[in-house]
């Protein structure tokens, strides 16, 4: 007698199997990485792609996020101790361990991520993946690498770039709100090499995780283009998912090893 | 040169079912059957993009269901395929996708590259058109394209999906007219769906028919056109009348 699975054994087996297939993509991701042959150029259109087009989107969205946390931070702490001497010491702290690297890596999800699974997506429903396939390509090689390196890259300096944004923005708030000069703002003094350690850490991890979660969700598209829509957007909810977990281990991690 | 033995293979429903088919060495093979009978599913099976459930898929005696990636793309690197949708890669140019498959199996030389695609240009009448993108290209050129893609390795075995799908009668006929020249010239074995009939006729050494996903019919063109099956005989004479 054939045996009925359950709706429980059915989510648990489609849990498995998509995370065989993840895991799928990230080891030929690195294989293709050390492995591959890249054409001329093309790492490079990736970084224009993935850097210079987020470049405005992230450092409009950091700075108003870094306005609105040193707004928010100095009126609180005016409620416990009318000081603020600390207030862009404790927000520099914060901006490089986690919310610089983190907040940025989640816009870069819903850009670069949906990007690449659109793109991706939009040719696996054309048959142009099973087209390179037939050419003697792997499609990651082909289409998931250029962007994971690129994203890695990239990552790092929009990162850097946004946070500078944002701290400046903060800054700014600062002198304006609640009269601090900026000399006492840019305070460097709690920052240390655990800070920085972890929140590179942050960057190069969310720069490899979008584009191979991305990837992945564009490579196993279904059907046209009701499936190309839902490809990006578990592009989306699953890179920032992703980011979300990575943010945990790392933090965890950088605890234990700096603290 | 490609033996399939009792295929299945499912989606939401079965779509291949316990489907048995040789193709002898040099063959051109026509497969035909309404639509959704399984015909593109057993052809993407053929190439390996595809996996079946169950049974086997020899091609050139490699049982292709169960190599990995990197021992199947040595077994595709022998196969040519034309697409139903074309599947030309929009960035780049006509000329580079014609190309694509020459640089990814190792040709380097430059004027050779241009000399076959120049050729493959020249056999699908489409000279000149080189520097254009998929994009500004008709339906019937896309196709055309798609075919001079498909035989510039000259490949052992090609496959082609609904390779006149598309065109005008007349390009039609000179598509089928080319292909079959090519598979005559080149001693390749094609396998060959397609909806056009009277012209895919014209063409084969062999027929199959798939119904439901099952290969209901399986001889030669002469067998074919007098079959006596009830359904081979309405679909073959496209008659209105009858069990299809």
């Amino acid at each position: 007698m054939e045996r009925i699975e359950g709706p429980l054994e059915a989510a648990a087996r489609a849990v498995l199997s998509d995370a065989r297939e993840l895991q799928g993509v990230f080891l030929r991701t690195l294989y293709w990485t050390a492995r591959g042959r890249r054409e001329p150029g093309e790492v490079a259109r990736q970084c224009y792609e993935v850097g210079y087009r987020s470049a405005f989107f992230l450092s409009v969205t950091m700075g108003f996020i870094g306005m609105i946390l040193v707004f928010q931070s100095g009126l609180q702490l005016l409620r416990v101790v009318p000081d603020l001497s600390q207030l862009g010491a404790t927000f520099l702290e914060l901006l490089v361990r986690d919310l610089g690297p983190t907040i940025s890596a989640m816009m870069l999800a819903t850009r670069v991520g949906a990007g690449i699974a659109a793109e991706i997506g939009s040719m696996v429903v054309t048959e142009q993946v099973d087209a390179l396939r037939m050419c003697g390509v792997d499609p990651v090689d082909h289409l998931v690498v250029p962007r994971f390196m690129a994203s890695m890259v990239m990552t790092v300096v929009l990162v850097m770039f946004s946070g500078l944004v944002s701290f400046a923005a903060g800054g700014a708030t600062a002198w304006f709100v609640f009269d601090v000069q900026p000399l006492t703002y840019a305070n460097f003094s709690l920052l240390d090499r655990g800070d920085l350690i972890t929140g590179l850490a942050k960057c190069v991890a969310y720069g490899a995780a979008i584009p191979i979660v991305s990837g992945w969700c564009g490579l196993t598209t279904r059907g046209g283009s009701e499936g190309v829509g839902s490809a990006t957007t578990s592009a989306v909810v699953n890179s920032s998912l992703a980011v979300i977990m990575l943010d945990l281990v790392i933090s965890g991690v950088g605890f234990v090893v700096f603290v | 040169m490609i033996e399939v033995t009792n295929v299945w293979k499912r989606f939401a429903a079965p779509v291949l079912r316990d489907v048995t088919l040789r193709v002898p060495q040099g063959c051109l093979y026509g497969l035909i059957g309404p639509g959704a009978a399984g015909k593109s599913v057993l052809l993407k099976c053929l190439a390996g993009l595809l996996r079946p459930e169950r049974g086997s898929v020899r091609v050139f005696g490699e049982a292709i269901e169960s190599l990995d990636e990197v021992s199947l793309q040595a077994v595709r690197n022998r196969v040519g395929m034309l697409f139903q949708n074309n599947a030309l890669f929009d960035h780049l140019t006509v000329a580079e996708n014609i190309a694509f498959p020459l640089r990814r199996r190792g040709v380097t030389d430059e004027a050779e590259i241009a000399e076959r695609v120049a050729d493959r240009l020249r056999a699908v009448s489409l000279p000149g058109f080189e520097q254009r993108l998929p994009g500004g290209l008709s339906g019937g050129q896309k196709k055309r394209v798609g075919v001079a893609r498909a035989t510039v390795t000259r490949a052992d075995v090609v496959l082609y999906d609904e390779p006149a799908a598309g065109l005008d009668p007349v390009t039609s006929q000179k598509i089928f007219d080319l292909l079959r020249r090519e598979q005559q010239e080149a001693g390749a074995t094609v396998v060959m769906v397609s909806s056009d009939i009277d012209r895919l006729l014209t063409v084969t050494d062999r027929v199959g028919m798939m119904l439901d996903g099952a290969l209901i019919f399986d001889g030669t063109t002469a067998e074919a056109q007098g079959s006596l099956h009830p359904v081979v005989k309405q679909f073959v004479h496209g008659e209105v009348d009858g069990p299809l």
